[in-house]
């Protein structure tokens, strides 16, 4: 990300980062980019995330 | 006079046999804390009165034949997330300084029924993420084997005072290799138990869905002592299993023939490189189990990064979404570790959360495949001796893979273990992780090799 990238994206979330640490966010948005594209590889569309309930097996009359 | 070293269990024996007055102990605790710990830094809140009025209780129990068991009249610390009634909890931060909560977290309940003496609260990097930071009202935790260096975090208080003999044992918190990390730069055994196990509930949390509770103590046996008193089902925290505890301590047994270990190498060869001698302390661990009639093969998983990116996307959202409202009104009442690390997280969207959360179940899936062969894994815990405090930059955790994440992904038990020492004094550690709820294979394993070998003879020159 640009510092102005940065820059309009803290004023989105309404963080008021000071100056001299805008460049330090835009110099390390690459790890946050880059870990990004690790997790959101493709994948089919019914591969499910690991926060879905999984009813214990008396609650199902199993 | 009370010898300036002892372990739980140590002092527990002496304990139960009259031998050793708690008020003495506690007494002896207080002074070595007034003569070391304005250099080591480990505690935020001494409680002096508190500790001494509770070993003065223990004392009179045990005369009166009350003894409770092995922690009844030990010296513990708390790390500063650990809500305690009527005493400021602060998680380190100048955010939460005046939070005096009023009750205590249910882990604290359980070690005090045992008759554990709180000494005070422990230094944590803030809200268990931002550290080492000098810009917090309080100063961050000294490593005690040179005072120069880093703890580790974030149980950075529990690391150093457990190897300075100030506490006996100490309770840490891990989200990413919070308790482990720590014990390895200190040398201590540190487990963070599988997820669920110890209740999470008055704990400040970091990021619900990768936090553990645990204990850091000089042994593995003190850990299995305290773990037994914290882990437990409680219906407060939704995560908790209501499973039967069984006896940690009895399953240390030294013996470890037929248990079979995969050793990871290529994350701290190849993933993460670690220096030779970690490397060559952790091969010459993996070592000594095959000596001791374990089967140990090598194994290959994803690459580190492809755990760390998952995890720590996971972790930066969730807290982000924990501490929103104050970064935005307060922004700067936060150290800047902390806030800057927050404001990264900015950066991800709702879709990365949900990605990563797949990629979550896929990992998880990954590891259960490996182990369904295996009882336990080992590998590096971190990939150096504990560096220079002033040398730890803002974002180091997103710059390098991290070794511990992948088992806060997992929900796996994982323990750090002392391994050696290092030329210039400094612990080396490896780590073992076991199958989800076979924390007492983690800790036999753990236990056998810390008895087969010398490190836990040395201590910190202080």
């Amino acid at each position: 990300m640009t510092r102005q990238e940065i820059d309009a994206l803290m004023a989105r979330l309404g963080l008021n980062v000071p100056e001299k640490e805008r460049d330090d966010l835009a110099a390390a948005s690459k790890y946050a980019e880059d870990m990004a594209r690790r997790v959101g590889k493709p994948r089919p569309a019914g591969a499910e995330p690991l926060n879905t309930p999984a009813f214990p097996s008396t609650a199902v009359g199993g | 006079m009370v010898p300036d070293y002892l372990t739980v269990a140590e002092a527990a024996k002496l304990i139960a046999t009259k031998a050793l007055s708690p008020v003495e102990l506690t007494r002896s605790r207080l002074d070595r804390i007034e003569q070391l710990d304005g250099r080591l830094h480990s505690f935020i809140r001494v409680l002096a009165d508190e500790a001494q009025a509770a070993a003065r209780v223990a004392e009179s129990e045990i005369v009166a034949g009350g003894y409770r068991g092995a922690l009844h009249g030990i010296p513990i610390g708390l790390k500063d997330i650990y809500e305690t009634a009527g005493i400021p909890t602060t998680g380190h931060s100048k955010v939460m300084q005046d939070h005096v909560p009023a009750t205590d977290a249910f882990s604290v309940k359980k070690l005090k029924s045992a008759g554990a003496v709180v000494m005070g609260k422990l230094a944590t990097h803030e809200f268990a993420l931002g550290g080492p930071s000098f810009d917090l009202p309080w100063p961050p935790a000294r490593n005690p084997w040179d005072t120069t260096r880093f703890t580790g975090g974030s149980s950075s208080g529990t690391g150093a005072a457990v190897p300075a003999g100030l506490v006996l044992g100490g309770t840490g918190s891990d989200t990413g290799g919070s308790i482990r990390g720590p014990s390895a730069y200190c040398g201590l055994a540190g487990i963070k138990p599988t997820y669920g196990l110890i209740s999470r509930a008055g704990i400040l949390p970091l990021a619900f869905s990768l936090d553990h509770a645990g204990p850091m103590c000089w042994t593995v046996e003190d850990c299995a002592i305290m773990l037994q008193a914290m882990a437990g089902h409680d219906p407060a925290d939704p995560a908790s299993a209501d499973l039967p505890i069984p006896d940690y301590r009895k399953a240390l047994t030294g013996d470890v023939k037929g248990l079979r270990i995969g050793l990871i190498r290529h994350f701290y060869t190849t993933d993460h490189e670690a220096n030779a001698a970690t490397r060559d302390a952790i091969d010459a661990a993996a070592g000594k189990f095959a000596e001791m009639g374990a089967e140990v093969s090598e194994i290959t998983l994803s690459p580190l990064a492809e755990w760390a990116a998952c995890g720590v996307l996971i972790m930066m959202t969730e807290a982000y979404a924990i501490h929103e409202a104050n970064l935005r009104s307060r922004f700067t009442d936060f150290g800047e570790n902390f806030r800057d690390r927050m404001a990264l997280a900015g950066l991800f969207t709702a879709s990365d959360y949900v990605q990563a959360t797949r990629r979550r179940r896929e990992l998880v899936d990954e590891l259960d495949r490996a182990m369904a062969r295996l009882d336990l894994v080992m590998t590096s815990a971190a990939p150096t001796e504990a560096p220079k405090i002033d040398a730890v930059g803002k974002f180091t955790l997103m710059e390098k893979p991290s070794m511990t994440m992948p088992f806060n992904v997992t929900g796996t038990p994982a323990m750090s273990v002392c391994c050696g020492y290092t030329e210039a004094g400094l612990p080396l550690s490896f780590q073992i992780v076991g199958n989800r709820f076979h924390d007492a294979t983690v800790l036999r394993a753990a236990d056998a090799y810390e008895r087969a070998m010398p490190w836990r003879r040395r201590r910190p020159s202080l």
